[in-house]
This record gives C-alpha cells, sequence and structure tokens, in this order.
C-alpha cells in the first residue's frame, strides 16, 4: 500500500517536474516575444516622433511659402479675391445660365454646346 | 515498543508506533510544502503590482512636446546615436580611419588619427549620426567603434518662435522661454502632462500660430532690412483672450544651436525690455480722460502753445498751434494736448489709473523674462505730464499690447498667456478697468486714426479689415539725452474696429529715412505699413471677412488692374 503510494508520488513527481518545466519554457518565449515586441513598439514609437519632428520640419510656413511661390505661382491672396458665401450665389446668378428644359436629350451635352 | 494500537485493530499490518509517526511527518511536509505553494501562487498573482511600484519610483517624467494652437509640432525630444571608440581594442587604426571617413565624410582624419592612438579606453567621435550613417557603419563592422543613444531635444521650426519656446542646455533643463517655465513655476502644469503608465506625456499645447507666427516675423525681417532698423519687435494678441498668438523679437537665435541665444541684442524685446511706447501710453491717458469723465470726444484742448512745467518746455512734434478738439489731439499725437488731459485728472488720479491697469507693476506670463516697468522716481507735476506722453515710462511691450486690448474690448484687462485657454475660461481673469462706453470712445478714435490720422498706412495696407490704431515715435535716450537722431518707432492696433478680435503691436529700432519715406523715419512711415502688411497677411489666417467703403473700393479696383496687368 506504502509502496504504491510512493510510486504514485514519484510518478506524480516526475508529471508535475515535466509539466514545470515546459511552461517554464514556453513562458520564457513567451517573455522573449514580449520583449522583442515591447523593443518594436519603443523603436517604432522612436520613429514616428522622428517622422513627426521631419514633417514639422518640412511644413515649415517659410519653405512652403518659397515652394508655393516657386513651382505654383501663388502669391499672397488680395482682399478682392475674398468672396462671401452670400455673395457668390449672386455673381453664380451673372453668368449665361442654360435652361435644362429648353433642349431635349442629353442635358450635359446641351451646356457644353452652349460654353463652346 | 510493545503497545498496540487499540483505535485501529482490523489493521492487517502490524501497527507499529513508526506508523503514527510517519503520519504526523506527512502531515507536516504536506502542511509545509501547502504553505510554500500558497505563498508560491501568492507571489505570482500579486507580483505585477510590487514590481510596477518598484519601478515608479524611479521613472522620471519625459519633458512634453511643445505643440502650437493647431498641434503642428514645435519641440519634441528625439533619440539621436553618437559614435565612440575604444582606442585599445581598435586593432588596425589606419584601416578603422579610411572605413569611418568613407561613410561619413565629415570627420577630419588628422583628429581620428589622433583619437584614436590614446591610450584610453573612450573617446567620442562624432555627435549626433543620422540614422543612415549609423546603419552604415554598423554594416562595416570595424571593431572598436559603438553607438551610444542619447536624448536631444529638437526645434523643427528653427526660429520660428524661438523667443517664446526658448532652449533647454545638453541636460534637457530649460534655460529661457517656455522651457523653463515647464520645468520651474509650470512643474505642476507639466506633471498634469505625463502619464507614468504610458511613459509618455501629452503635448504643451502653446497660444502661439503657426501661421501666424511666420507672418508677423517675415513681415518685420523685411521692415528690419528695408529700414535699416537695429532690431524690430511685434505682438498678435487676441483681444478677447489675451492669447499670444504671434511673438516676434528679431534679430533672433536658432534653439537648435542655442550658443548666440544670450548676446544682448538677441533679446527677446517683447517681454525682457521696457521701452517708451508712446503709442501705446497716450492711448492710456485718453483712456483715463475719458473715462473720469473730464472731458468726452466734444472736448478741446488749447496747443497753441509749448506748455511750460517749470524749466522745461512741451512741444508737439506735429505742431498745429491752434485749439485741438480731443480727435484732433489724438489724431495728431499732440504732446501739449495729452499732457493737459493728464494734468486734469491730475496726479493722485494718473497714479491710480496706471496702477489701476497694472503699468506700476511687473507683469507675470508663463514667459520668465518679463522686466519691471521703468518709472519716474518721483511722480511730481512734469513727470505726470511727460508719462502722459509716455516720456520717462517705460514698459513691455507685451504690457502695452495686453492693456491696450483692454482699452479696446470693452474694458477688460486680462493677463496675457502663451498657453491655449478655452474661450469661456477668460471671464475669471478679467477685470474690469474701464466702462464699456468708454472702449467704444476708444474704439472710435482708434479708427478715426486709421482713416485719417497718423495710421493712415495701415489701413491702406490692409484693405477691408478695419483697421484702428495709434502710432508712437520715441526719442530714445543716448548718452542720457533724447536723441533726435535715434528712434524708436512704434504702433498697436486691433482690427476689425466695429469689434476687436486681434491686437497688433509692431515696434522698430532706429528705423532710418529710406528712398521712399521723403526723409521721414517716424512711426507712420515705418512701423505702421508693416502693421499693415502683417494684418492684411494674418486676416485671413484668422477668419476675419473683409469688408469695404466706397474709398477702399476705388482702391481694390485700382489694385486689381494693377495685379492683371503684372
Amino acid at each position: 500500500m506504502l509502496k504504491v503510494f510512493n510510486g504514485m508520488l514519484v510518478v506524480g513527481l516526475v508529471i508535475s517536474a515535466f509539466v514545470l518545466y515546459s511552461l517554464e519554457h514556453s513562458m520564457r518565449k513567451h517573455e522573449r516575444h514580449i520583449a522583442s515586441l515591447k523593443r518594436e513598439i519603443s523603436t517604432e514609437k522612436e520613429t514616428i516622433k522622428l517622422l513627426n519632428a521631419e514633417w514639422s520640419y518640412l511644413i515649415r510656413p517659410e519653405r512652403l511659402e518659397r515652394l508655393a511661390a516657386q513651382h505654383l505661382g501663388l502669391r499672397q491672396s488680395r482682399p478682392y479675391q475674398l468672396v462671401r458665401r452670400e455673395e457668390l450665389t449672386g455673381m453664380v446668378s451673372m453668368r449665361p445660365t442654360v435652361e435644362p428644359s429648353s433642349g431635349s436629350g442629353d442635358l450635359i451635352g446641351n451646356i457644353l454646346k452652349e460654353m463652346q | 515498543m510493545g503497545f498496540v494500537n487499540p483505535v485501529d485493530p482490523n489493521d492487517p499490518a502490524p501497527s507499529l508506533p513508526g506508523r503514527n509517526r510517519l503520519r504526523l511527518v506527512m502531515v507536516g511536509f504536506a502542511l509545509c510544502f501547502a504553505l510554500i505553494a500558497g505563498r508560491a501562487a501568492q507571489l505570482s498573482m500579486l507580483a505585477p503590482d510590487v514590481h510596477r511600484t518598484a519601478r515608479s519610483d524611479t521613472y522620471r517624467s519625459p519633458r512634453p512636446d511643445i505643440v502650437d494652437r493647431n498641434g503642428v509640432l514645435l519641440a519634441t525630444d528625439i533619440q539621436i546615436a553618437s559614435l565612440w571608440a575604444n582606442p585599445r581594442k581598435i586593432i588596425d587604426v589606419e584601416e578603422a580611419i579610411e572605413l569611418l571617413t568613407a561613410v561619413a565624410p565629415e570627420l577630419d582624419a588628422k583628429v581620428l588619427h589622433k583619437k584614436l592612438t590614446k591610450d584610453r579606453a573612450f573617446v567620442w567621435l562624432k555627435r549626433e549620426v543620422s540614422p543612415a550613417q549609423q546603419r552604415a557603419i554598423h554594416n562595416q563592422g570595424v571593431p572598436g567603434v559603438g553607438f551610444r543613444n542619447e536624448t536631444v531635444r529638437v526645434y523643427p521650426m528653427g526660429r520660428l518662435a524661438a523667443h517664446t519656446l526658448g532652449y533647454v542646455d545638453v541636460d534637457s533643463h530649460g534655460l529661457s522661454g517656455m522651457e523653463k517655465f515647464l520645468d520651474d513655476q509650470g512643474a505642476l502644469y507639466t506633471a498634469s502632462l505625463s502619464d507614468p503608465a504610458q511613459r509618455a506625456s501629452l503635448p504643451a499645447q502653446l497660444s502661439i500660430d503657426v501661421r501666424v507666427q511666420h507672418a508677423l516675423a517675415s513681415e518685420i525681417q523685411k521692415a528690419v532690412d528695408h529700414f535699416r532698423a537695429k532690431a524690430g519687435a511685434g505682438v498678435v494678441l487676441n483681444a478677447k483672450t489675451a492669447e499670444v498668438l504671434a511673438m516676434v523679437s528679431l534679430p533672433d537665435f536658432n534653439p537648435n544651436k542655442p550658443k548666440h541665444a544670450q548676446e544682448q541684442i538677441r533679446m527677446n524685446r517683447v517681454t525682457s525690455g521696457v521701452y517708451e511706447l508712446g503709442s501705446v501710453i497716450k492711448a492710456v491717458t485718453f483712456a483715463m480722460a475719458l473715462d473720469a469723465g473730464v472731458t468726452n470726444l466734444k472736448g478741446k484742448y488749447d496747443a497753441r502753445h509749448p506748455l511750460v512745467i517749470g524749466r522745461a518746455r512741451i512741444n508737439d512734434f506735429h505742431a498745429q498751434k491752434r485749439i485741438l478738439t480731443v480727435p484732433e489731439v489724438f489724431l495728431y499725437s499732440s504732446n501739449i494736448g495729452t499732457a493737459r488731459m493728464a494734468l486734469d485728472v491730475g496726479l493722485e488720479g494718473h497714479q491710480a489709473f496706471l496702477r489701476k491697469v497694472g503699468l506700476f507693476e511687473r507683469m507675470i506670463t508663463e514667459i520668465p523674462e518679463a522686466a519691471a516697468p521703468l518709472l519716474p522716481k518721483r511722480w511730481s507735476k512734469l513727470a505726470t505730464v511727460t508719462a502722459a506722453f509716455g516720456h520717462g515710462f517705460a514698459v513691455q511691450p507685451l504690457q502695452g499690447a495686453a492693456v491696450t486690448a483692454s482699452l479696446l474690448n470693452g474694458g477688460r484687462l486680462i493677463r496675457p498667456t502663451f498657453l491655449k485657454r478655452e474661450h469661456d475660461t477668460v471671464g475669471g481673469f478679467a477685470k474690469q478697468v474701464i466702462k464699456p462706453q468708454t472702449s467704444e470712445q476708444m474704439r472710435y478714435l482708434f479708427r478715426l486714426n486709421a482713416q485719417k490720422g497718423t495710421a493712415r498706412k495701415a489701413a491702406g495696407e490692409a484693405l477691408g479689415y478695419r483697421v484702428g490704431g495709434k502710432t508712437g515715435t520715441a526719442e530714445k535716450v543716448v548718452n542720457g539725452r533724447y536723441s533726435k537722431n535715434h528712434r524708436l518707432t512704434s504702433f498697436i492696433g486691433g482690427f476689425p474696429m466695429e469689434d476687436p478680435k486681434y491686437v497688433v503691436l509692431v515696434m522698430l529700432d532706429e528705423p532710418k529715412a529710406v528712398k521712399g519715406t521723403f526723409g521721414y523715419a517716424t512711426s507712420g512711415w515705418n512701423a505702421v505699413p508693416t502693421a499693415g502688411k502683417v494684418i492684411s497677411r494674418i486676416a485671413p489666417l484668422l477668419g476675419v471677412q473683409p469688408e469695404f467703403d466706397e474709398e477702399e473700393l476705388a482702391k481694390l479696383a485700382k489694385l486689381r488692374a494693377k495685379d492683371q496687368r503684372n
């Protein structure tokens, strides 16, 4: 009886040792994985910061102004170029309008013809 | 020992006394193991908490990023690798030098040779190596060299808003501007931004708008160059919340290389210098007289003869030699009229009002560099007379702008801030200094001055934005005397004048008369048009709608025709 019990204990010990070892092993693996992920995250964060700084460096107003003048021919806006929304509707109605009901068939084609 | 267990008579095995002892031992061991297992379980379950608290003790909160009011990055910390070497471990010095200079041509071979042949275990070869270079050097596999990461504070926008941001030393301690604020007085604010669990912190959001900052800086730079001024400065203030949208002081410095930042010429004129800002002080005198009720817009002042106080004679620069109405006194910037106004209020009243608007004390904002006003030592009758038009009374320009904002915004004096402020939290800081009706009269005078008076050129440059302003030309004290040839010109104004949203201050130090100014170097010829140009650039950015009167429409048509010809 005692022998059987001892034998069971030994078997139990071996099994639990194995389970423990494999648990430990897989845990180490996970830990390594976590550490590498953390490293990656911090590298990514660092890269994001660097890119943010670079972006901010690239959108310096002084640089944008220079580039806009050089490549797009843009200048400082003049007060007469600013139009209010209310005025905009007035300006639109002054243009030659095309009556959609006047022609039949292709409406857009009519408008294009009118414009030519 | 011959003792038979009576409890267990059926047991086939012989009842030995050792059996009970064995059980006792087994129970004892079982208890022990249970205890150990329990403790182990407890440790493994609760360990993370114990761990975390232990770590947060040594945790140092990172320096927060600084962004502008729209979230554009102005200052941040980045990791930069620095190259070092252990000369004792380098086998072939010549080969190492050859390899390193191939990747980093800026390294000097001679200096490198000297460093690498020293008998030391550690030398820096190059600070701040770019990531690409780092990779290349790493791939060469030179023995005995390595990299160490260092945190470096960078200001991607360079000079833009340098005086507001300030700079840090090599150990990341703020030395001036907002950087210093974040370390010292603002430490509580900095702490509120940081999140120890994330090991990160929210950015500190300034009230500065980089677009407005750039517009102001580039216009003042142009003016300094064009009028060959020694220096220039400017502020754009939100009149309702007293947030500083832009602050410029030229010449400035690059916070990334703050070697020259300490030079006297590069100081922040807007807060750490005091100037006799005639424009601001005269407006204050007007507001005082109108608020006290000693005069009104129909009042008249005799400016036929110089005002004689003891042995001093007060003259007008634009002498009219007649009786002027109050608006005329403002328009011609009459010293005599303004002085008489202050005398009408009286010495006591004058001082009381200046104290009320805070001009007697140092204004405290987040920026640590703040100068106290320079006041007359003894408040005599002559002192009141000269202080009425700004002689012998110097303040920091930012303080002047804040006071002017209060004169225009309905009389609410608000301490300026460099941090973004919510509109509805302003009420708590505001202090009513003049009646709303007086503020309305001040707005009328400012607008009139921009339409007909000395600030005409500001309105001419910023068509449609209803500019109002006051000019000032102060003679600088050179060798203890006021000099006719060394002037400090200033403009203070706001727009749109029916409900001022923004206050603009422009100041030029010793502008010269140039071609096109007909020999004049007074404010109206330099500071005023500069302010007008600034307003015409920032008003569309700030969403102020232009509205034109007849005269302006005519000018606009001319401008349009001219633009179309080009």
